[in-house]
């Protein structure tokens, strides 16, 4: 097992203008010539709109592959071969994107779904344990429809349905918006938890600095797609 | 008002005494639709969920004929069908015209571009957000179109009733095709017609209720799927 879980090497991110002639040069929203994030971290992303934390989120959560550079994952890099059978990958790093999206089933159906796709058992006992560590009863919400749930409820019962997968890197872009300070302290502790019981890794972004530097052991800022500064200065530059 | 008041008590009348003419209409409408709709649902859910799922060459062009199938009217679907169905027709040795699968084919072409287009927008609208939720869980490929077609299942549904209130209701391929033959291919709508132009308004209407009826059945069903399964 490789002490490293994410070594990132001249990373460029960058698409074409619609509408640009033919041979202008590509917009680059990311550029990250080295980072490297060491096996059961916390790292938080600070940064104003349109910085690159998503996109870079994204890459690491293999939904994105960078337009130049190299990204290795526990020691292997992850080509275009590799990202051919990405799901694997992706079992190994999951993401909480910014929109949070429930399928329409239960709240225990949606805590179930990934660990059905995996092919892992599922009882009442995981969904129940996954539910208390965002904070939500077992008695309250396992049977509760979709549909009747807060926007704030919605985003910790997603979380619940990745905490229960109990991924070796989990990627969370902005997991405490809309949330009340309860449920934020409610995350916080999940987050710890993850680290400290199964040695997950973890990346977040958010825009709550005081939240973050609670859970974070380095902070990066990040502007225009680079790292521009980094609280503990860990292996970025 | 007495026109309607009359019509409606003895439709009542006609219902309760289950009246074999009115009856065989109903039989002969219930097995055309049932027909009719198994085909474009057969036929239709894949296509559809293929043509919103899939990015493919000529994809638009193809959803383009879709859409345009839906604005085809009745009786020149009749006629097509009438005409390829007929002694002369491609499939005239099948002896389909003025019977209940001849009806039902020409019922199919009706029904099967409202299963595709609309099955086609319900999974080209599913939540966007969605794909990169399961792809976000680790879901592969084959799991995704599952997952895909699984949240569209209300919509489906919805394509399905839609596709029966056009099927049930249709008179003019029913006419052309059917031939509007007593006891074998009068359905509710051709025997509507023909009983009203006939001035036997009563048994227009009784058949007119049972329809009425039915396509309520029909949507309380699709409400109930809706509520129960979310």
């Amino acid at each position: 097992m490789n002490s490293t879980i994410y070594s990132l090497r001249g990373i460029e991110a960058c698409y074409s203008e619609p509408g640009a002639a033919t041979g202008a040069a590509d917009a680059c929203v990311l550029s990250i010539p080295t980072l490297d994030i060491a096996r059961g971290s916390i790292v938080g992303l600070v940064g104003h709109n349109g910085s690159g934390k998503s996109t870079l989120l994204k890459i690491l959560g293999f939904l994105l592959q960078p337009t130049t550079g190299e990204l290795f994952f526990d020691g292997t890099l992850v080509d275009r071969a590799a990202l051919r059978a990405g799901h694997l990958l992706r079992r190994r790093a999951v993401l909480l994107g910014q929109d949070t999206c429930l399928l329409k089933r239960s709240v225990s159906s949606n805590i179930a779904y990934g660990l059905r796709l995996r092919g892992l058992p599922v009882t009442e006992n995981l969904i129940a344990r996954a539910l208390a560590q965002v904070g939500l009863s077992h008695a309250d919400y396992s049977r509760r429809s979709w549909q009747r749930l807060s926007g704030g409820e919605a985003r910790r019962v997603a979380l619940a349905a990745r905490l229960v997968l109990r991924p070796e890197v989990l990627l969370l872009d902005e997991p405490t918006a809309g949330l009340d300070r309860a449920s934020t302290e409610h995350v916080k502790a999940a987050v710890l938890s993850a680290r400290q019981n199964l040695g997950t890794t973890l990346v977040i972004v958010s825009h709550d600095m005081p939240w973050l530097t609670s859970c974070a052991d380095t902070v990066l800022q990040m502007d225009e797609g680079r790292i521009v500064s980094s609280q503990n200065e860990l292996g970025a530059s | 008002m007495d026109f309607f008041s009359e019509g409606f008590a003895k439709a009542v009348a006609l219902i309760l005494a289950l009246d074999p003419e009115t009856f065989s209409a109903v039989w002969a409408t219930a097995g055309v639709t049932a027909l009719a709709l198994f085909a474009s649902l057969a036929l239709g859910l894949p296509l559809g969920f293929g043509l919103g799922y899939f990015r493919f060459p000529g994809r638009r062009a193809a959803r383009l004929f879709v859409d345009w199938m839906l604005s085809l009217p009745t009786v020149v679907i009749g006629l097509i069908v009438y005409g390829l169905i007929s002694s002369r027709g491609p499939l005239g040795e099948w002896g389909l015209l003025f019977t209940v699968p001849g009806m039902a084919l020409g019922l199919t072409l009706l029904g099967l571009p409202i299963i595709i287009s609309m099955t086609a927008t319900a999974v080209e609208t599913t939540d966007t957000r969605l794909t990169q939720t399961l792809l976000s869980l680790g879901a592969d490929r084959w799991q995704m179109l599952i997952a895909t077609l699984v949240e569209a299942r209300f919509a489906m549904a919805l394509a399905a009733a839609s596709a029966f209130g056009r099927i049930v209701s249709e008179v003019g391929i029913a006419m052309m095709v059917g031939g509007n033959i007593k006891w074998h291919t009068r359905t509710i709508t051709t025997a509507i017609a023909l009983e009203t132009g006939k001035g036997e308004f009563a048994t227009g209407i009784a058949l007119g209720v049972i329809l009425m009826l039915v396509a309520l059945a029909v949507n309380l069903l699709v409400g109930l799927l809706r509520r129960r399964a979310a």
